[in-house]
């Protein structure tokens, strides 16, 4: 095609020139040419051209617009606001600054006001995003959230309640209190991160008449939670005479996110019942003769702690799994009560020590964590004071805000009513809010005491 | 030829240079180039993972050569040697005939405090179940009794779930005759992983067969319990089981029952309450249970029957 004529004016007002065509390519900066449709056939017109600068530009031109009968009207209605094309809005400005000069004091708030409506569209998203946080928390829906996407529904609290009772034990309103703030903690904690909490009445688990299996309950108990909540993974046996004394730790981040860390596999890392560990009989397996089974996380499926003397079974975690099925059917074995319940004072928990120190098949799923982590003691709670060394150890330190509060034993010559009060005072304090501290920092400055 | 015009520039120009492209990538590459890379990329993925997961696989998988079943046999150091080689070569032919291995041991191995030496076939089959980690079934058998029809493989007679499934022996009594607990109704014969079978007084744990795997373990030291060692049960480890079996649902729920002449037909009925298990021509298995004791002498009872099984062509 020949470019030695001159272009020729059409009658759609354009040019038939094909050589327009060659500077909007290279602003495109396409390295083939596009496919285009014309409406001349090939010819730019003037609506074509125009239509293609805004392509260039950006922003559409008037030309663009639809001529239907809406756009017409709101047209009709937008020509009537203050800022209708950048023309005038730039007019506008020129206007705000001339008035800005005049008036000094208006000024910092005529540029905030523009700065503000320029970041309008952002500052409405930013209040969106606010508002949303504010209503997630607000309303029970991030308990919904925690526990269907956070996994909080795989988690299961069994809180052995209404110990004693009867006819043999009457419960006096110090029990009573107990057990209310207790299962008042879990409850809170339990809807806080989206658990399941258990309450077991003990009283009710007496079903075998002649009695001898007696306080053997926990097995039973684990077992029915099992069938109750059949989505849930892990079962956290907790004792009554527990606190939790930090709701904010969730169980996920605490302890399960990071088991490998959090646990140890290798008894001989704290052994105060000395058992031998692990296997050495040459007829057994590898795994079974390891210190710590295969070393994956993925088979614990038992996790409990150890206290001064050995297991200890007031806060500790079951898995779900087959494992965890035969460990519950062998816990209890008639023929190991027959011999041993007059000298098994822990039941429950000597028969697990004896299951961990004979039966190879157990160990290699077993874990332990330290004690602090989730079953701290409080002092004297070992029996016989006790070094500073397993005070660390064992007993329950503030300034490390420990998670949980064991308060084992106390039913023997401790007050457990005052020991739970004082620990829910101090999670209190520890764990109020901003303007809480403020405002006892007020009073305790008007009264010139120290509350604790 | 010549241009009458320069180019056109176009005469509303863009306020700002124009973005040269979407797609930072695309400045170096074309699209083609782009898509050619994405193939190669994926490919390497799914060859890694492929490996990946090939070699994984490989731990679990089971070496050739492996046997398919174990025998296991505890002997007595106490008795005759020449004896005793009898009933190892019994088993070897056996073995050999359908690819299986033999694992025998000495009852004194191991350590068993001060209990009697029946406890040693519990750590015995643990001890076998170590040393042949692939091998699927495990059949102790006592030492005395002998394999009498060496035709059929373990597989073909019993361990097939198409031959187990009409063999199992569902909803009687697991402790004859009367206990409570019955063997499971509903189970299925991929449940199995103790086969056993019992006679007229009780489970008749000379002869059984277990599958490998955590059950396996679980069971042999579940039923070794020290516990259950001190506890003076009459029997000791026979009544020991019988324990195990009634007391213990995942137990009982992996137990298969199955008629007793199926691997442990009796030769002699001392008790008199046990025709149904008395051995008859063609039996797989001979057991002469009691052979040691009193005025019996196993040598002698055995002879026969010896001759017998070597007749059949190994």
């Amino acid at each position: 095609m020949s470019l030695s004529r001159s272009p020729s004016p059409t009658r759609g007002g354009g040019w038939s020139s094909p050589g327009l065509t060659a500077p909007y390519d290279e602003s495109s900066g396409r390295s083939s040419p596009a496919v285009r449709t014309f409406p001349n056939n090939g010819n730019v017109t003037w609506a074509s051209a125009q239509a293609r600068s805004a392509e260039v530009q950006g922003y559409a031109s008037f030309s663009t617009r639809k001529q239907g009968f809406f756009s017409k009207h709101f047209r009709k209605l937008s020509r009537g606001l203050p800022i209708t094309s950048y023309a005038e809005k730039e007019k506008l400005e020129r206007r705000w600054k001339r008035i800005n000069a005049k008036n000094g004091s208006w000024r910092l708030i005529a540029i905030a006001g523009r700065i503000v409506w320029r970041l309008r569209l952002r500052l409405a998203g930013l209040l969106i995003f606010l508002l949303g946080i504010f209503i997630f928390y607000v309303t029970p829906l991030h308990m919904v959230v925690r526990r269907s996407f956070g996994g909080g529904n795989k988690f299961v609290i069994i809180l052995a309640a209404n110990l004693g009772g009867g006819v043999m034990e009457w419960k006096g309103p110090r029990e009573w209190a107990i057990e209310r703030d207790s299962v008042k903690n879990k409850m809170h904690y339990a809807r806080k991160w989206g658990y399941e909490l258990d309450i077991v009445d003990m009283s009710t688990k007496k079903r075998y008449a002649h009695e001898w299996r007696e306080s053997w309950e926990k097995v039973d108990t684990i077992r029915s939670a099992m069938r109750k909540y059949p989505d849930a993974e892990w079962f956290w046996w907790l004792d009554l005479n527990t606190f939790i004394m930090e709701p904010s730790y969730s169980l996920q981040s605490h302890l399960f996110k990071d088991l490998q860390k959090n646990t140890y596999r290798d008894i001989n890392y704290y052994n105060p019942l000395n058992i031998s560990h692990p296997f050495t009989s040459e007829w057994l397996d590898s795994e079974s003769r390891s210190a710590i089974g295969d070393g994956k996380s993925e088979s614990i499926n038992f996790i409990l702690s150890q206290d001064c003397g050995g297991f200890n079974l007031g806060s500790f975690f079951v898995r779900r799994s087959v494992w965890t099925d035969r460990l519950l059917d062998i816990w209890w074995d008639p023929v190991g009560y027959e011999q041993k319940h007059m000298e098994w004072e822990h039941k429950e928990q000597d028969a697990l020590e004896h299951m961990y120190t004979n039966f190879p098949w157990v160990r290699p799923h077993i874990a332990f964590t330290s004690q602090r982590k989730v079953n701290s003691f409080p002092p004297g709670a070992c029996g016989g004071e006790t070094k500073e060394t397993e005070n660390a150890k064992i007993h329950y330190q503030e300034k490390d805000r420990d998670f949980l509060v064991n308060m084992a034993g106390c039913e023997w010559g401790r007050d457990c009513w005052g020991e739970m009060y004082n620990f829910r005072q101090l999670s209190h304090r520890l764990n109020r809010g901003m303007w809480e501290q403020f405002r006892d920092r007020i009073a305790e400055s008007f009264t010139g005491t120290k509350n604790s | 030829m010549h241009f009458a015009f320069p180019p056109r520039k176009t005469s509303n120009p863009p306020p700002y240079a124009a973005r040269s492209t979407r797609y930072p990538l695309s400045q170096y590459l074309r699209r083609s180039q782009i898509r050619k890379f994405a193939i190669i990329g994926l490919g390497i993925i799914a060859f890694v993972y492929f490996i990946a997961s090939f070699s994984s696989e490989s731990e679990e998988r089971i070496p050739p050569g492996t046997p398919p079943a174990v025998i296991v046999t505890v002997f007595d150091p106490s008795a005759d040697a020449v004896h005793t080689e009898q009933i190892k070569r019994n088993r070897i032919s056996y073995a050999k005939k359908h690819g299986y291995e033999t694992f025998f041991a000495l009852s004194t191995t191991y350590d068993l405090g001060k209990h009697t030496n029946a406890w040693s076939k519990i750590p015995a089959m643990r001890h076998a179940l170590t040393s042949f980690p692939h091998s699927t079934f495990f059949w102790y058998l006592d030492a005395h009794s002998l394999i009498m029809n060496t035709s059929l493989s373990l597989h073909a007679r019993i361990t097939s779930p198409s031959v187990l499934e009409p063999l199992m022996i569902r909803d009687v009594p697991v402790v004859p005759p009367d206990s409570v607990i019955k063997s499971f109704s509903h189970l299925r014969a991929d449940d199995a992983n103790l086969i056993i079978a019992q006679d007229a007084e009780g489970l008749r744990q000379d002869s059984f067969i277990l599958r490998s795997g955590d059950w396996a373990k679980f069971f042999l030291d579940s039923w070794m319990d020290p516990l259950y060692r001190s506890y003076n049960f009459q029997k000791a480890d026979a009544h020991a089981l019988e324990h195990l079996v009634q007391w213990h649902g995942t137990v009982l729920a992996k137990l298969v029952l199955v008629p007793q002449r199926t691997f442990n037909s009796f030769t002699r009925d001392s008790s008199g309450k046990n025709e149904e298990g008395l051995y008859k021509e063609g039996d797989f298995v001979a057991n002469f249970m009691g052979c040691d004791k009193g005025e019996r002498n196993c040598e002698d009872e055995m002879k026969p029957f010896l001759d017998k099984a070597d007749d059949v062509p190994a």
